[in-house]
């Protein structure tokens, strides 16, 4: 006999979800838009949701990862729990700003529509163009629908390895895709427009062989040597994508080396990296840094790993931009003020408030230039929201590995950082960071005035490898001009990395 | 923090928690030259600031750049002395053998370990990066090992030390031993599950957990 479904009621959101008693709680939550960022594994705080009526037992994870109150309050990991009976949960309702692009670029007159396609780790993005003018008929922006499975992509990579892991994730980002490309085509309010004539995919590798169903192994231990870099082709038909002509080619753009894909490389090419001849430089910065670097003949690029702390994640009170996020910190006659997203009261910090709080601590004294906070291990910044010494150590952890990477690929390249005319930045983060707070803690070296924040390049890269008469061929010319270097690899990488966690002294901003 | 230290050679406990390796050595050399015992000089002052060393890392005063200084400072001292010690037939508090699994490079927490343990007194046999089943078995056959130690960072290569607690029931060694895990993604539930016998949570909790592992 199969037991009554329960009723789980969800706040704020006010809706009522049915299960049967023995589904986990996560299978219920996550369309619900509840992250899972360790896969569901118990080992990090980000599922947790709070019980309003009914009774979940906490457990050992709950013991060791929230507080006696917080678990007196009713908090609880969804990751932990299966549905027993009804309930009345508290959801933390993310509402992330994605980015897209709506640059304008200069491009080839096609005839026909194109889609071009992100599939970051986190997000995906996909817009419908007009290939005759370039314009953006419609967009669709959504979390990566693998992010059930882990949030970031080891973890990702780790569950594709196990059980049957692979083909869930590969049908998970399929299915995605077809659903956001069908959702696109109905935006149209247009009549007569041309057939769509090709669909351009980019990704890192990871997200590159779980969209081809290619085996992600080898991609989860060292030497992380990919199965696969090239581009991946489909017509539209193979896919079972109904709503595009049968025939119509689906492209994943090729990899450039290692985790570094067709993200980057289309990105390069959005920034017209192919064509520089001065020294240049490109940082996308997320839970892996990407960052390449180049004179002209020679281009050099790698991956270093920076954790989620630029994500607002394994921080304290940290969380998505999103409404409640504190998002800056500004000085304000030796006292500091606080925005919030939504001007509402402040919910926690995200990473670029993160970021903005920690240099406006060392302007004021209250953090050291060794990252110790200078009176006690918390600093409330504002009510509810506190930073605490962790998470300042957390950020040391991930600025100091994007500055030593980029500290030791311009010395691979023999360029002195002073050199480098523009460095351009990428990706959400390095959009909604202030690049004065940036250069403050010393994420990067370069000087402000040579630091151009260039959006969603991955995007827009994609619609111009749309334009190109063969996609493909464009991305092959240039990737074989790159060259990856493992980091890992690298005997001085712990030295840099040491010296690169403390945060410069103030003379020396951004000199 | 160790309020008794004696005051004959507090400076050179001072210079290993400021992590000033000239001034250690100094305090090392005038100390010898007093005709100090080197055991005395390694007991009660060395060891005593890398445990205050060890504690201020673990309440977020020092963070990594001021614990490996530290640890320079110690290490600098140590190569001095070194020589005297075992020439009066001082032993180590234990040998420890110490790497990241294999699939793995991140070395960075497993050399701070390596170092901790130093300073706490124990040999460490450093095998380095991506470290086979294998290699762990040999050294523990060929050199008289107490502890087996072993560091991942990435979920994707945790499993590797279960296959290596495995591969060391296999080759008939695992019972002489104490294995201890640690590592950013490892848990005590997962140290549990795949019998390892304890779990460190950071570099200073590693040197009292391979004590009291030594001990029992
Ligand atoms: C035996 O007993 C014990 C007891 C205690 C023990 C112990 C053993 N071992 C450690 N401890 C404990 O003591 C230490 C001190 O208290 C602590 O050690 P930890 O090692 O935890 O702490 C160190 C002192 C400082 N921490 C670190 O050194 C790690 C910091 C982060 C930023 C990091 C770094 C620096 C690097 N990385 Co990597 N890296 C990340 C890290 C993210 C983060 N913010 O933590 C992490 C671990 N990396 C990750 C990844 C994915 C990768 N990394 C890679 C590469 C690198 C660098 C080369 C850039 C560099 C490593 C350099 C080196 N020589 O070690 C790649 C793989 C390399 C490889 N072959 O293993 C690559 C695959 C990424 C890539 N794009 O190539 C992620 C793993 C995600 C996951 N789910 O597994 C990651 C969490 C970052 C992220 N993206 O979120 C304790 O854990």
């Amino acid at each position: 006999m199969p037991s009554k479904p329960a009723q789980i009621h969800l706040h704020p959101v006010a809706k009522t979800v049915a299960a049967a008693p023995g589904t986990p709680l996560a299978d219920v939550l996550f369309p619900e838009g509840v992250e899972f960022p360790c896969g569901g594994r118990g080992r990090c705080r980000g599922c947790r949701v709070r019980v309003l009526a009914g009774t979940m037992e906490p457990g050992e994870a709950e013991q060791r990862l929230l507080s006696e109150k917080e678990i007196a309050d009713g908090w609880r990991l969804a990751c932990r729990h299966q549905v027993e009976g009804n309930v009345s949960l508290a959801i933390a309702q993310w509402e992330s700003p994605i980015l897209a692009d709506n640059s304008t670029y200069a491009f080839e007159r096609v005839e026909g529509l194109g889609v071009a396609v992100d599939i970051g780790t986190t997000t995906v993005v996909a817009q419908l163009v007009d290939l005759r003018n370039g314009s953006v008929l419609a967009v669709r922006a959504e979390l990566n629908r693998q992010a059930r499975h882990g949030s970031d992509l080891m973890s990702r990579i780790g569950a594709s390895v196990t059980d049957a892991g692979g083909s869930a994730l590969t049908g998970a980002i399929r299915r995605q895709v077809a659903r956001m490309i069908g959702e696109l085509m109905r935006a149209v309010v247009e009549r007569d427009l041309p057939p769509v004539r090709g669909v351009v995919l980019v990704g890192n590798t990871a997200m590159h062989h779980l969209f081809g169903g290619l085996d992600a192994e080898p991609l989860s231990r060292y030497p992380f040597e990919p199965e696969r870099s090239d581009a991946l082709r489909w017509t539209a038909s193979e896919l079972r994508w109904t709503g595009l002509p049968e025939a119509c080619p689906v492209t994943f753009l090729p990899c450039i080396g290692g985790f570094v894909g067709s993200d980057v490389l289309a990105g390069l090419l959005a920034v017209g990296f192919d064509h520089r001849t001065s020294p240049a430089a490109f940082l996308d910065l997320g839970t892996n840094g990407e960052i390449v670097a180049g004179n002209g003949d020679r281009i050099l690029c790698a991956s270093t790993a920076a954790g989620p702390a630029f994500e607002g994640a394994r921080i304290s009170m940290g969380m998505r931009a999103a409404t409640g996020a504190i998002t800056a910190v500004h000085q304000l006659n030796g006292k500091w003020e606080c925005r919030v997203l939504g001007g509402g009261e402040a919910r926690g910090i995200c990473g670029s408030g993160l970021v903005s709080a920690v240099a406006t601590g060392l302007d004021l004294g209250t953090i050291l230039a060794s990252g110790r906070l200078a009176r006690g291990d918390t600093w409330m910044i504002q009510e509810p929201v506190s930073l605490h010494q962790c998470d300042v150590r957390e950020l040391q952890l991930a600025k100091g590995a994007v500055a030593a990477g980029i500290e030791l690929l311009l010395s691979a390249l023999e360029i002195p950082c002073s050199e480098i005319e523009t460095a351009f930045l990428a990706g959400a983060f390095g959009n909604y960071v202030s690049l004065e707070s940036a250069l403050r803690i010393g994420l990067f070296p370069f000087a402000g005035e040579r630091v151009t924040p260039a959006g969603n390049t991955a995007l827009l890269g994609a619609k111009i490898a749309l334009h190109a008469p063969d996609p493909v061929a464009l991305c092959n010319a240039f990737r074989k001009r790159i060259t990856h270097v493992s980091l890992h690899a690298d005997p001085d990488f712990q030295e840099a990395y040491v010296s690169a966690m403390r945060f410069p002294d103030p003379a020396r901003v951004g000199a | 923090m160790n309020q008794n230290i004696p005051e004959k050679w507090k400076s050179l406990y001072d210079a290993v928690l400021e992590g000033n390796a000239a001034a250690a050595t100094a305090a090392v050399d005038a100390a010898i030259e007093a005709n100090e015992s080197p055991q005395t000089l390694v007991d009660e002052y060395m060891i005593p600031a890398m445990d205050d060393v060890g504690e201020k890392f673990e309440q977020n005063e020092y963070f990594v750049p001021e614990l490996l200084i530290s640890a320079r400072a110690m290490k600098a001292a140590l190569t001095k002395i070194q020589p005297l010690l075992t020439a009066s037939g001082s032993q180590p508090k234990g040998r420890v053998a110490l790497g990241t699994v294999k699939g793995d490079l991140h070395d960075i927490g497993k050399n701070l370990v390596a170092a901790m343990l130093e300073g706490g007194g124990f040999e460490v046999i450093d095998l380095g990066v991506d470290v086979d089943p294998d290699k762990f078995i040999d050294t523990a056959r060929a050199s008289k090992v107490d502890i087996i130690a072993m560091s991942a960072l990435l979920t994707t290569t945790m499993p590797s030390m279960k296959t290596t607690i495995e591969a060391l029931k296999a080759a008939g060694v695992r019972d002489g031993l104490k294995i201890m895990i640690g590592g950013a993604p490892i848990t005590q539930e997962f140290a549990d599950e795949i019998g390892a016998d304890a779990y460190g949570d950071n570099a200073s909790t590693a040197v009292s957990i391979a004590r009291s592992l030594v001990a029992s």
